[in-house]
This record gives C-alpha cells, structure tokens and sequence, in this order.
C-alpha cells in the first residue's frame, strides 16, 4: 500500500486562503485537514464599539457576500432592540438578500465551479469537446456570456442600497432607501431581461416554471429529454456531463444538515424576535441529522476550538464566545492547525456533531414535513438525496435549484412594494440586550450573535457557513464537513487533483479577503516608479 | 435603447456574446452612468493601511465631488470594479502596496505597465488587484474599455485588523486626495470653457 502526502493550495479560489491536505491511500483520499490560513480579527474589532458598528464592519469580511453579512448584522440588531420592521422594509431586504446570491449562482458557477469540468482528465468523455466550448475560462460561450450577465442581479441591490457588495443600507428598523417608482419599474426590467436572457435562455432552456415542476429525481431526467431546448441548456448538459464522468459518485460529505433559513413573510415579522423568527421564515430553517428532522434553534450552536489557534477547546455558545487567537507556532504544538473555529450543533440524542451548510442544506430543510402556507415546500432534494445521494454533482445541482425559485418571488416582492408606506421605523437604541440575526449567504447559514451591554458592543461573534463547511476537526477529533467530504475521493492523477477540486469547490467556501497588498518581487519592479518618495 | 433579448414567446436559446455584452452594458439596464470622471479604492476597511483606497474616497465624499465625478467603494470586490468603469471618460484606481519601500511612498503606475496586464485566462475571481481588475476589465467591457486610466499605490506601514491608518499613510491618502482635486477641477474647468 503506497501513501502519499499532498498539499494543494489554494483550492478556493475565493477571498483568502483555505490550505487543504490529504493522505491518499492506493489512489483514494484517506484523510483530510483543511488550514484557514488567515485570522479573522472582526470579533476583537468590535468589542466596545457602537452597537451598530456591526452593520460597517461584518459588510467588509467578504467581497462577495456583503449583503448578506449586512442583512444578518441588522436583525440581530432588530431582536436585540425589539425594533419595528415596516413590511416594505423586510421586502426590500428579501430582494437585497435575493439578488446578491442570484448573482452569485451563474458567477460561481462558471467562473469557479465549472472551469475543472474542462480538466484534461475528462478528455476521454464523448461530451468533453463540448464542456470546453462551453465553460473554458474567458472563452467558453456559457463562461462569457454568464459572467458578463452575473452582474446584473446586484445593479437591482445598488439600486436601493447605494452600491454593492459594500452598503450598510439596511439599519435596525428597515431599510435607508425611498425607492421611486421608476426604480422600481427599472428593477423589474433589469431582473426580467436577466431571466430570459440567462435563466431561462442559457441555463435552463425552459421557463422558471416548467422548471418548478420537478419534484422528483426522475422529473429531472425526464425534463432532460423532454426536448432540445433542455437537453442542450446548460443544465441538462450539466446533469449529462456530471453523470458521465462521475460527479454523482464522490463528495457525499457528512450528510447531515443546517440551515438558519432566510427570507420573512412581511407581515409576520413586523416584529422581530429569536422566538418567533422559524415560523416567520420563507426559506425555512431546519436541522436534519442522522435521517431526522428537528426544528433549528440557536441555543444549539457552539464553537469548538480544540484544533483552531485560539485560547482554550470550546465548547462555548456564540453569545459566550471568545476569541482569543493564539501563536499558530504554539497552536500547532497543542494539534491545532486552522484560523477556523468549528461550529457544531447539539441535534437532540446525538450530541455536538458537524453539519454541512448550503444550498443543499437548504433545500433538505424546504422538504421537512409541515409547512405553512408562506413557506417554500419542495420534496425534489430529498428525493435525490434518497435515490442518489449526496454527492458534488447533488451539491451543486441543489445551488442552481435555487436560481428558479429565488427569481420567481424576487419578482413577486418587487410587486408587492407599497411606495406610499414607510420603510423605516426609528428604534429605541437600549442600553442592553442580546440579538441574532441569520440569513442564507449563497454559500449558506450566516449568523450574527451580540450581546449589548452599557451601549456598547460587550460581545460579537459571527459563525460564517465556511466554518461551519470548512472547519477543523472538533475536541472529539470528528473531521469537518469539507474533510469528510474529502475522504473516499478517488485521485487520477496526484500531479492534477482535480477531484479535490471539485469537491471543496462544490461547498463554494469563501475565507476572508486575503491583504491584496504587494509582495517584495512586485515591489522591485515597482520601485522604479516612485514619483513621490516620502521620507 | 434595449438591447435584444432571447426567449421571446416559447422559444429558449443561449444569446451570443455579443448579444450578452450589449444587454449587460446597455444603460437602460445598468445603474452605472457613462462619461464620468470614476474614482475607485481598492482595499481592505478591516486592514489598518489597507484600507487606505476606500478611505481615500470617503473623505473625498466628506469634502463633495462634482457631479462628473462618481466614487466607487471598490472595497474587496474586485470584478465588480471591472463593472464600474464602464464607458468613463477617466479612471483612477488607488490601492495599497507592500514592496518593502517607506510606508507613505505615492507610485503612480505607468502607462506601459497599464497595457501589460496580466492574462485573463490566469486570473482567478476574488483574488484581485488593481491590476487583475483592469485586464478583467479589458476583457469585460471590450469597446467599452476606458483608454484613460491613471493608477496610485500608497505604499503601507501595518494591516493590523481594526487599526486606523497609520500617520505617514494618512498624510499620503490625503496628499493623493488633494491631486485628484486638482486634476479634475482643471479638466472639468477646460471643459466648461
């Protein structure tokens, strides 16, 4: 039996850092660590700050999911304030959060997700020809024109937020934006074009409706065939491709779920509260662990940082979390091997176990049984869950789901915008309280916990759906979901793994933004320019 | 103008490049006006002197811009500052640098070195700099690829999370600041005559 250590770096491709190590066994992955490389400093930031200050800072961690750190800071501002939320307010962050990960969906999928599908390693595919037309970097027919397009979901959010990714339009008690009708009616256009034009034109070669139809596994493989519009979309060449070269085999991942849930019925969360906040939801929170379903509830979440270079082992919740980083060389001396922390959640009977966020985490929680009538009801991911299984190609099959259903209410809550009505409501700033605020980032359940004390921010803490995806081990050495995932996959060639591409690719983690600021090689050439020297 | 759009009726098929391009730059379908004056900083707000572009364009929004000129946050997201540049009739992007040199030290890249970009197809997304953001940008906007690009780097001191600029990077922010100034009320004074 041969064993080969491999390092691959970086795997991301999105904001930072993210080391992966693998042992592979005989051409499989034995094991798994994965290396935030970065600290994140933004807790120790904003600790004695303005209770607001969350809602400047958290918007700076990501480049790609401003909006919806914004969105999550400001309702853990609303709970923690029992503010008043007017129902065009909670609309318009229903479409900020919408845009910004409609956005996402074509802009990770091509530009991040799909350029491995042109690896060499799948040149003995009869349709391989065809996956290099489409999705070559910069020059493939989809990648051009679903870039180019990607933008345009996130014009929508700059046109009530200012700008994107960077705003802090939304504040506890709504919304700062007085939208005009043109805006509204521009919104719509921009959103429409962008469907027929993207959605329905490339991806899917039907309309979001038809699409909506699919319940089950075998709707899906029948609406591939049903005619040439759909077979040749993007999508059916996806589904085709995945199965052909074996997408659907690898990255089951630790099968087992979290999603915080995003998206509120206006009227039913005019006044915001943790308690009330799962039957508020349209995109519906849920736990599903070990083939159960259990109802999602905050006071279960705790971070572990037995192998993160911080203070201490954890287990601690949110609210009495530290963070206290540590010398990685000291770290590394105690098996701790990441800047990530490990959030695990207690699911009743089985303890603090790792979960998996994302899309597919998502659309599990969209199949549990009782929902109420505002809340999104789809059985389609369980059944493939049950027919086939998690996998890479399930993952991301879960992601482009969304597109269809997020498009069709974003449209829907654009209607419903009453511009006569208000969209804010001042609060009462008290001196003391404790909130969360949680949204469904593209990439998964994004929360904010703060506890507020003498006006001040006494504790902050945000638990990103990389660290729930991305985290190390835990205290009891149970690996995290992307090294679960990691685990089985089969290596064709260790000077190219492009399998470990896939599958870390297929959770779309993101780390914080790594410092853009130039290394020394750079920094010689550059030196000859100095027009300024400042001594 | 609209551009054309595919899928009319029941029929669905991928538009052109081309065709794509047009509806994604089209201004009726965009929020970002043509013909300005941009101003983006690049950077890091959480990074003590990273932070030097974005905070270079708030305090020109502290001190008023004309109307001409629009100020972009580029913040973190680069591609998207590739978006931002469409049609202007000029752009300056200010970003942080590390090369070793006196912290403060004010580069501005030459002209050469702006039609040296790196290549597309050896970008990857959120790993930009100025630099990857404008061969993005060639590529993004083709026709529409502004021909006047000014780029400034203020060399840094620390990126300590939280921290506030550091004094000799403060003094260089609002040095450039003041060029800009300087710049723009000479071109926009040309023009009105």
């Amino acid at each position: 039996m041969s064993t080969i250590d491999l390092s691959v770096s970086p795997l991301g491709r999105v904001e930072g850092d993210l080391d992966v190590r693998v042992t592979i066994d005989d051409g499989i992955v034995s094991s798994a660590w994965t290396t935030a490389g970065m600290f994140r400093g933004f807790e120790m930031i904003l600790k004695g700050k303005d209770p607001q200050a969350g809602l400047i800072v958290t918007p700076r961690i990501c480049g790609i999911c401003g909006g919806s750190h914004l969105y999550k800071s400001a309702y853990a501002l609303d709970t923690a304030w029992e503010t008043h939320l007017p129902p065009n307010a909670t609309l318009i962050r229903n479409i900020a959060q919408a845009c910004e990960t409609l956005q996402s969906i074509p802009r990770y999928f091509y530009a991040l997700f799909a350029i491995d599908l042109t690896n060499k390693k799948y040149a003995k595919s009869a349709l391989y020809d065809e996956a290099v037309r489409r999705f070559a970097p910069y020059v493939g027919t989809s990648y051009q024109t679903g870039v180019v397009l990607s933008q345009k979901p996130v014009e929508v959010y700059a046109m009530f937020g200012g700008q994107w990714p960077h705003s802090s339009f939304m504040v506890p008690g709504g919304v700062m934006c007085a939208p005009t009708l043109a805006e509204v009616t521009r919104s719509i256009s921009i959103l429409e074009n962008w469907n027929r034009a993207w959605l329905e034109g490339q991806w899917l070669g039907c309309s979001v409706d038809r699409w909506l139809e699919n319940r089950t596994w075998d709707d899906v493989l029948a609406w591939v065939d049903e005619n040439e519009a759909q077979h040749d979309s993007d999508c059916g060449f996806f589904i085709r491709y995945c199965m052909d070269v074996g997408l659907d085999d690898y990255g089951q991942g630790v099968g087992n779920y979290i999603a915080t849930g995003t998206y509120f019925q206006p009227d039913l969360y005019e006044n915001p509260t943790i308690d009330g906040r799962n039957a508020a939801l349209i995109n519906r929170s849920g736990i599903y662990a070990n083939g159960e379903f259990s109802e999602f509830d905050h006071l279960r979440v705790a971070e572990d940082t037995a192998h993160s270079f911080y203070e201490g082992s954890g287990l601690l919740h949110p609210w009495e979390g530290v963070t206290n980083p540590i010398d990685p060389a000291d770290g590394a001396k105690q098996d701790k091997y990441s800047w990530a922390k490990s959030p695990r959640y207690d699911v009743p009977g089985h303890g603090h176990i790792p979960l998996e966020a994302g899309p597919l985490a998502r659309r599990i929680a969209a199949a549990a049984p009782d929902a109420a009538g505002h809340q999104d009801d789809d059985p389609l991911f369980m059944d493939i869950l049950n027919r086939i299984g998690p996998s890479v190609m399930t993952r991301q099959l879960a992601r482009m789901h969304e597109g269809p259903k997020y498009y069709r209410w974003t449209r829907q809550w654009l209607d419903d915008l009453d511009l006569q009505e208000s969209f804010y409501t001042k609060p009462v700033e008290h001196e003391s309280g404790r909130g969360f605020g949680s949204t469904e980032a593209a990439r998964g359940s994004l929360s904010d916990w703060i506890v507020i004390e003498d006006g001040k921010i006494e504790n902050y803490q945000v638990v990103t759906p990389t660290a729930w995806n991305i985290g190390p081990r835990d205290g009891n050495g149970v690996l995290g979901p992307i090294e679960d995932a990691l685990v089985g996959s089969p290596i064709h060639d260790t000077s190219d793994p492009v399998e470990l591409g896939h599958v870390a690719r297929s959770f779309d983690s993101c780390l914080v933004c790594t410092v853009h600021a130039y290394d020394g090689k750079t920094g010689k050439e550059l030196s000859k320019f100095v027009i300024n020297g400042m001594t | 103008m609209t551009a054309a759009v595919a899928g009319s009726g029941d029929s669905f098929g991928p538009l052109s490049v081309e065709a794509a391009r047009s509806l994604a730059l089209d201004d009726e379908q965009s929020a970002h006006p043509r013909g300005q004056i941009v101003v983006i900083g690049c950077g890091s707000l959480l990074r003590g002197d990273d932070a030097v572009g974005p905070i270079l364009v708030r305090h020109l929004w502290d001190e008023g811009v004309p109307d001409e000129v629009t100020l972009v946050d580029g913040g973190t997201a680069g591609m998207d500052v590739a978006f931002k540049m469409r049609g202007a009739r000029k752009v300056v992007i200010v970003d942080a640098a590390a090369t070793g040199a006196d912290p403060g030290t004010i580069y501005r890249v030459p002209g050469e070195e702006l039609e040296d970009l790196p290549a597309v197809d050896g970008l990857h997304m959120h790993q930009f700099r100025w630099d990857h953001a404008l061969a993005f940008g060639r590529w993004l906007l083709a026709d529409e690829y502004p021909d006047d690009i000014t780029v400034y780097l203020i060399e840094i001191e620390s990126t300590e999370p939280g921290a506030e600029l550091t004094d000799r990077v403060a003094a260089s922010m609002r040095h450039v600041a003041a060029m800009l100034q300087t710049d723009w009320a000479a071109e926009l004074d040309a023009d009105a005559r």
